[in-house]
């Protein structure tokens, strides 16, 4: 057994903070921790030790908030809001606009319907936590509209174009789709108030996986968001919760899906399933997928067209929370990959979170400057490359959230992912949805609820 | 016997060729080479002169008088590999064997994929050049998409 690293972590009985180790042993790494009063845990948290290590030559130099809403932290992570301390200031902003929802899944980080409160926020509420974003982000902002479900709201649109006005530039509503199936007026109200993409939850091509998942079957309606999606010209990234019990196997065949949807599809974005909010088993390691075993099963399910080696840590966040890979969908449908770790880490690191929040529009603004004439046609010609490029491409990302039993000081003070709290706070979106194994949060009803 | 010319680069031209990420050492080597061994194509006017150097095909686009002058200099990362086609005669000749240089499509790979580009070519030697507004637009771009995520 060998010793990687120190940091602390939660007691996951009583959500106190304690001392946590991590560790390599049979080239696995794992989390152990011990409550003076509740025990001791063991938990695996990522596949390959050395893979684990060299991760950390990706770190990037972080860039700490320039203002911070707790100015005297004694205990990390139990008093965030974010403090001093916080290594990395904001990328994407989540604004929860209601915890109200029109689904009523099995698995919900969010336990919407089910948590025993309403949250609801007026539109002065959701106004006010706009501000916190204009008052603490740098431009441009990334705001996701979440909750429950956003789509409940006849108003959103009406909250979509407040943000807008308020200096906000890009937001984008993540949705289980059901609304967006089946009313066209109301995705194209979304789409006039200058909403710029949609983050669909999509857990697979099968209605078996969305009974397990979801408590019904969705797939229908899935397709028909996507038909209705590229009718009004929005882009939408598939967000699937993978679980080695229901869909691991199924990661290649998404992959796919989101190609043949290409360009309305921008991306699919893997969440390996994190054991907070409403989940319906006690996990164990063998209930986990780690990023490199994720990696994995996408290598071998696309039968190696997308490799483990393709994807690479965003380096916005810690370089254990996120990967990420950039592919050209080619004409004959399969997967041309940009990206490969065989770059190795990236040359210039400092301030990549701006570098992440303007990358992707300058890079492809310059492609528009310099190809000028007419866009090619011709197969197999270098300048039509280029032109599939500029349209029929394909991210392909994974993030790894963190529950009370994985989580861990060190990740959670670099996280650029932050929850907006109707008090002004800015919270990391894992911890701010951290419950304990009894169901209590750690934030969330406090912040929503009061108490 | 080959006279070694002096070759001079205006202030204009030099702060160009730094500013592709080019050396003027390299752009001086190019045109060694190419005056020493006539491995270079002409319009009448001026030359247009390769030369592989590491990973890169580096080229020089200069006129001789009393001495060198350089017009330009640019460079590609992707390799040139065979020629696909090649359409119709083009002004140029390449002095090595003294044929009429055409115009066609060159496959250029580059991490492991091939696809072509408008060249300049001559078949009898399978030899191609790649103008420069080709270099610094299309190929340049798809480089860039390749190696954008070390930015």
């Amino acid at each position: 057994m060998e010793k990687i690293g120190e940091t602390s972590a939660l007691c996951p009985v009583c959500l106190k903070t304690i001392k946590a180790t991590k560790v390599a042993e049979n080239d696995k790494v794992y989390i152990v921790k011990e409550c003076p009063e509740h025990g001791k845990w063991k938990v695996q948290i990522w596949s390959g030790s050395e893979h684990y290590k060299y991760l950390y030559e990706f770190a990037a130099v972080q860039k700490p908030p320039q203002k911070f809403a707790v100015k005297e932290m004694k205990d990390c992570p139990q008093d965030c809001g974010l403090c001093n301390e916080h290594k990395q200031q904001t990328c994407l902003n989540v604004v929860e606009v209601t915890n109200l929802c029109n689904m009523n899944c099995p698995i919900c980080f969010a336990t919407a319907n089910g948590c025993g409160y309403k949250y609801h926020p007026s539109l002065d509420e959701i106004k006010k936590m706009f501000q916190t974003v204009v008052d603490n982000v740098k431009s441009p902002r990334v705001v996701q509209l979440s909750g429950g479900e956003p789509t409940i709201r006849d108003d959103l649109p009406e909250i979509i174009k407040m943000a807008k006005d308020m200096g906000i530039e890009h937001i984008e509503v993540n949705t289980n789709a059901l609304r967006i199936s089946e009313d066209m007026e109301y995705l194209k109200a979304l789409a006039d108030a200058g909403m710029d993409s949609f983050y669909f939850q999509f857990d697979g091509i099968d209605d078996n996986i969305y009974l397990q998942t979801r408590g019904r079957p969705m797939f229908d309606v899935k397709k028909k968001a996507i038909e209705n999606c590229g009718i009004v010209g929005v882009g939408v990234t598939l967000v699937v919760t993978v679980s080695p019990n229901i869909n691991l196997d199924h990661v290649g065949k998404i992959i796919e899906f989101a190609g043949l949807n290409v360009p309305t599809v921008k991306g699919v974005h893997f969440q390996p399933i994190t054991y907070f909010g409403r989940y319906p088993i006690e996990p164990t390691d063998k209930d986990r997928v780690t990023l490199p075993d994720l990696a994995n099963a996408i290598e071998k399910q696309t039968m190696g067209m997308l490799k483990a080696d393709n994807f690479l840590p965003t380096s916005c966040s810690n370089v254990h929370c996120d990967m990420k890979s950039l592919s050209i969908v080619m004409e004959d449908g399969s997967l041309f990959p940009l990206t490969t770790m065989a770059l190795g880490p990236p040359v210039k690191t400092d301030d990549i979170a701006d570098k992440t929040r303007t990358e992707v529009s300058k890079f492809w603004r310059f492609i528009e400057e310099t190809m000028d004439g007419p866009s090619g046609s011709e197969d197999k010609t270098w300048r039509s490359f280029i032109s599939r490029a500029k349209t029929h491409y394909l991210t392909v990302s994974a993030m790894a959230f963190q529950d009370v039993w994985t989580g861990e000081v060190e990740r959670w003070e670099r996280c650029c992912i932050h929850m907006v709290t109707p008090d002004g706070k800015l919270i990391p979106f894992c911890l701010f949805n951290c419950t304990a194994a009894d169901g209590r949060t750690i934030y969330r009803r406090k912040a929503f609820c009061g108490n | 016997m080959v006279i070694k010319m002096d070759i001079v680069f205006s202030d204009e031209v030099k702060k160009a060729i730094e500013g592709k990420g080019l050396k003027v050492d390299d752009i001086k080597k190019v045109i060694e080479g190419a005056e020493a061994s006539n491995d270079k194509i002409t319009n009448g006017s001026k030359f247009i002169a390769k030369k592989v150097l590491g990973d890169v095909t580096v080229y020089a686009d200069y006129s001789v008088g009393g001495s060198i002058t350089v017009n330009s200099g640019y460079a590609h990362k992707m390799k040139l590999q065979d020629i696909v086609m090649d359409t119709a005669d083009s002004e140029w000749t390449y002095v090595k064997n003294g044929k009429k240089i055409r115009k066609g499509h060159t496959n250029l790979s580059f991490m492991g994929a091939t696809r072509s580009a408008p060249s300049l070519v001559d078949p009898a030697s399978g030899e191609s050049w790649l103008e420069e507004y080709l270099a610094a637009k299309t190929i340049a771009v798809a480089e860039m998409l390749f190696s954008q995520k070390r930015a």
